[in-house]
């Protein structure tokens, strides 16, 4: 069997099936998912799925509209629906009426201010959901509509509608680095950018299930990304001690980033229900309004101006962003953070001038969403390189290749230098070559058909973990349990929500116990179990807890190896443990099996549990002028979209996405192929059929019908091209790729649909309607597209690249 | 109209009655009543395929079905596809191609596909016939493999 180390450093995906479970470990293989089976079977238990005895159904009453002041809430007919328990309104909390995550601006009911459709107005539990939300409906709150500003732009100008007293401005990041060479430019590009919101549409909606002990603790067993915050959440709206709240992931019918910050909000309303009423409360959240209310992927508005000399190097790069936060600030800081660092890519550019604004506005408020406010950025900065090339008169992978960072070139947008290997240029190479695209332009294309074909390019830089700014968060915790049968528990605090953090886990602790993977279980996070260990977020899942796995193995190795040496006749720095067995160093003949140990150390009562820690590296980040290092390590990504556009229809079809990822080390194939995979797929769907349609404010189309994801039928392939290499930080060496995955997508696709018409498109979706409108006089709907699309300017590009 | 109403119908290949409420969904009556929650509500309104069952052999959303009108007839749920204790071919495949992640679309993508298969035909048209599922984790790809895999099989295991 091939050995990891052994094959080429860089490799593709093709029919080769990756190295299988043997002598030198699971790492890198493509071994069963530990959770397939029983989902496939269907006997996997989400939360909708479980039920109590006597267990109430939640419901919710919600404002209707964007801004307005509460002058009464009626809720006696609510009360009187058969079946209802309890009907609870703000002055009814228990403890605070607060859930924000950062900033104490969010509550959990409204009292007397709404500020977004979709604010909380009075909680149900009733014995059924149908009365649960009957009594929903029946709640009568009397509404003053109050002023609203729904563009973020126009929030920050002077004399617009406040969404808080403090003002629209919630807070600014920036870079400034660097100026001389800013005069130096022979081309200098201005853009406006307008990128739109996202709906997460993970398939199970937002649940979660309180089951209370008195007044004094309770469960809850959610579906979430982040048990500690749900923790924090309960027991701020409770009034209780963090002990007393015992958050339990159930499986989680996946996130996105739409159950990092959110799920607090169900959870903090099943709590305070199960505590008026004494017993269990479902609430699981119907799918319209699970649109309706939830975080969604920030909007932003992106100004340009860069310049480049006439060789076509990058000399300066202007960027000014705002960032729609909605009603609440939620988690906006933290995503604005990463925008901000995020926004001038994998360049090598010597004066950069980065701001990024966020502003309140009275729409629905922005969360986490993959990617972090880095696709919104990258969207932007991927068009502003295509027209740069084009205004130089270079083919847009000459001017990347001139422009890229690489192992000389380091130094990102905050003047950190990176690590090496800088694999952005492999990156590119591999994925331009997968896409065929020096093939494609050399074939002839018809200009006087209907539908034409394009091909674009984008690149990404990821900060991997998380950002200086929340670097208290970066921390992990692990627990490993060596069973006397050899078997071998793990418990971490980071989550299954389908991107395989189970399988990684169980991969990486089979890996460094010597196991067959099989032997390893892994259970879903409990707080009650593992320490805080932040969130699962920013890629950071399998580093996380797998560092913290790594450092647990070490400490068990510590009782296990002296037990292992006498039953070898060795000395204990000669154990090796693989394949099953601990082994005598250089003498795999000389063995015992882990079991045989496991069963040694229970019959000498030895400690056989270990718990691990893992904390990232203190970095230093200067938050005033945007210096620093924000992450610890990053990682590159480079898609190639080749489109086919149906000038008439403005119907755009994503034939094929070629994806090249610098990911470190692999851990499991599959997993990792399943992330790049569905990543390109979502970040293709952001790109050109998702569009947020909010009216004042209200989501206008809140359903599958009328909010598009990809379906199996429009899906376009993925060629994968997997980038290897040593040096980085993670377990055995791996980066995330969870979100990498996701960011240039749309952004080549955009570029692919330009090259395809020759006209600049600068909002995202790409809709018909913006198709047509950006085709102008050459398309014979133009006005009817125009009036809806105001932003959509027509801008002529040269044919061609 | 009649506060309960009596349904029987072949669940899973065994006859089962149910008193219910007559404006009670299939989807309530598998799930609920039956206590089979294999079966997914991610919409509740025949947009996403999570509810899959067979009615009859042929797939359908079962939040769009009244319980009522699969009165005498043939339900087969994502409980009921194995065999013999074993999983359904197209469930293994599942698992070996890595076509499932955070699985709440699954079940609902294992029915179809098993009814994709009994029914035979071309795997060049097996993405389009599983279209009325959505999955947001996958990018579909490992599903469809999953699904080629396992009508290559089967078409393999057929007796000439
Ligand atoms: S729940 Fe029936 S189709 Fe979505
Ligand atoms: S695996 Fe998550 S929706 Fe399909």
């Amino acid at each position: 069997m091939p050995r990891p180390d052994a094959e080429p450093r860089h490799r593709t995906r093709g029919s080769d099936p990756g190295p299988r479970t043997t002598d030198h470990g699971p790492l890198g293989g493509r071994h069963e998912r530990p959770d397939a089976r029983a989902k496939v079977a269907g006997s996997t238990r989400y939360v909708g799925d479980l039920s109590l005895p006597g267990m109430l159904h939640a419901g919710v009453a919600v404002a209707p509209i964007a801004s307005a002041r509460v002058l009464a809430l009626d809720t006696a007919a609510a009360r009187a629906v058969d079946g209802v328990e309890a009907v609870v309104t703000a002055a009814a909390l228990p403890g605070a009426n607060l859930v924000g995550v950062i900033f104490p601006d969010q509550p959990l009911l409204a009292a007397d201010r709404v500020r977004m459709v979709g604010d909380r107005l009075a909680l149900v539990a009733a014995r059924t959901p149908e009365a649960a939300w009957r009594a929903a409906r029946l709640v009568e709150a009397t509404l003053e509509p109050l002023p609203a500003v729904h563009d973020p732009v126009a929030a920050l100008v002077p004399g617009a509608p406040l969404v808080h007293d403090g003002g629209n401005l919630v807070r600014t990041f920036q870079v400034a680095r660097g100026d001389a060479g800013r005069r130096s430019a022979d081309v200098v590009v201005e853009a406006l950018y307008h990128v739109g919101g996202q709906e997460h549409a993970y398939l199970e909606p937002q649940g979660c299930l309180a089951i209370p002990e008195g007044r004094s603790r309770i469960t809850i067993i959610a579906s979430c990304q982040c048990p500690f915050y749900v923790q924090q959440a309960v027991a701020r709206v409770l009034g209780l001690p963090l002990a007393a709240v015992r958050v339990e992931q159930a499986p989680t019918g996946g996130g996105f980033g739409g159950k990092e910050d959110y799920p607090s909000e169900p959870a903090a309303c099943a709590a305070v229900l199960a505590f008026a009423t004494g017993r269990p409360v479902r609430f699981v959240l119907p799918r319209e309004l699970d649109m309706q209310v939830s975080t969604k992927r920030h909007a932003m508005v992106v100004r340009h101006r860069w310049g480049a000399d006439r060789n076509g190097r990058l000399r300066f790069a202007e960027v000014d962003a705002v960032l729609d936060a909605g009603a609440y600030v939620g988690i906006s800081t933290v995503v604005a953070e990463r925008a901000n660092v995020s926004a001038i890519g994998p360049y090598d550019v010597p004066n950069v001038h980065v701001r990024t604004r966020i502003a309140y506005t009275n729409n629905l408020f922005g969360g986490a969403f993959r990617g972090f406010g880095a696709p919104q950025v990258t969207w932007a900065a991927e068009a502003t390189i295509d027209r740069l090339a084009r205004a130089v008169g270079l083919d847009p992978l000459e001017f990347r290749r001139r422009n890229l960072l690489d192992d000389h070139r380091r130094r990102i947008c905050t003047g950190q230098l990176l690590r090496r290997p800088v694999l952005a240029r492999e990156c590119l190479d591999r994925a331009a070559t997968l896409a065929g695209w020096d093939e494609f332009h050399a074939r002839p294309r018809a200009a006087d058909t209907a539908t034409r074909e394009g091909m674009g390019i984008a690149l990404a830089l990821y900060g991997c973990n998380l950002h200086h700014g929340g670097q208290r968060l970066d921390r992990s915790s692990a627990v490993v349990i060596l069973q006397a049968d050899g078997s071998v528990v793990v418990r971490v605090g980071l989550t299954e929500i389908g991107q395989g953090n189970l399988v990684a886990c169980q991969t990486i602790a089979a890996q460094a116990l010597g196991v067959d993977p099989t032997a390893v279980q892994v259970w879903q996070p409990d707080t009650t179990t593992v320490a805080d260990s932040g969130p699962t977020v920013a890629s950071r899942g399998a580093h996380a807890s797998g560092m913290a796995i790594l450092d647990a193995v070490r400490r068990l190795r510590t009782r296990l190896d002296p037990v292992a040496a006498e039953l070898l006749g060795c000395r204990r720095e000669q154990v090796e443990l693989a394949a099953g067995r601990a082994r005598v160093a250089g003498e795999p003949d000389r063995s015992v099996t882990i079991a045989q140990v496991a069963a040694e150390l229970a019959a000498r009562r030895i400690e056989a549990i270990a718990t691990g820690w893992y904390r990232s590296r203190p970095r230093r980040f200067d938050a005033a002028t945007g210096e620093g290092e924000p992450y610890e390590f990053y990682a590159v990504a480079c898609h190639v979209a080749r489109v086919a556009v149906d000038r008439d229809l403005g119907v755009v079809r994503v034939e094929e996405v070629s994806a090249a990822h610098d990911v470190g080390r692999v851990i499991h194939r599959d997993a990792l192929e399943g992330q790049i995979q569905g990543g390109v797929v979502q970040g293709v769907g952001w790109g050109t059929t998702e569009r947020l349609a909010l009216d004042h404010g209200r989501l206008v189309n809140p359903s599958f019908t009328d909010y598009l994801i990809p379906t199996f039928a429009d899906a376009p392939k993925v060629n994968i091209a997997i980038v290897e290499s040593d040096g980085a930080g993670g377990p055995f060496g791996a980066k995330g790729v969870g979100e990498p995955a996701l960011i240039p997508a749309a952004a080549a696709v955009r570029n692919a649909v330009v090259a395809a018409l020759g006209v600049e498109l600068d909002a995202l979706p790409l809709v018909p309607p913006a198709i047509v409108a950006a085709l102008g006089d050459a398309h014979p709907f133009a006005w009817v597209a125009e009036e809806e699309h105001e932003h959509v300017r027509s801008e002529t590009v040269a044919p061609g690249r | 109209m009649a506060d309960r109403i009596t349904i029987t119908l072949t669940l899973n290949g065994e006859r089962r009655s149910f008193e219910t409420a007559p404006g009670r969904r299939l989807l309530d009556l598998v799930r609920d009543d039956a206590g089979l929650v294999g079966a997914k509500e991610g919409c509740g309104a025949g947009e996403c395929g999570a509810c899959t069952v067979l009615l009859d052999g042929a797939p359908v959303a079962s939040c769009l079905v009244l319980a009522a009108s699969a009165d005498g007839h043939e339900v087969v749920t994502v409980e009921g596809l194995g065999r013999a204790g074993a999983l359904h071919p197209f469930q293994e495949t599942l698992v070996t191609h890595g076509g499932v992640q955070c699985g709440f679309c699954t079940p609902g993508i294992a029915v179809t596909g098993a009814a994709v298969l009994a029914r035979g035909g071309d795997a060049a048209d097996h993405a389009r016939l599983l279209a009325g599922n959505l999955c947001r984790c996958t990018g579909y790809a490992k599903v469809v493999e999953a699904l080629d895999d396992a009508a290559a099989k089967e078409a393999a295991d057929a007796p000439a």
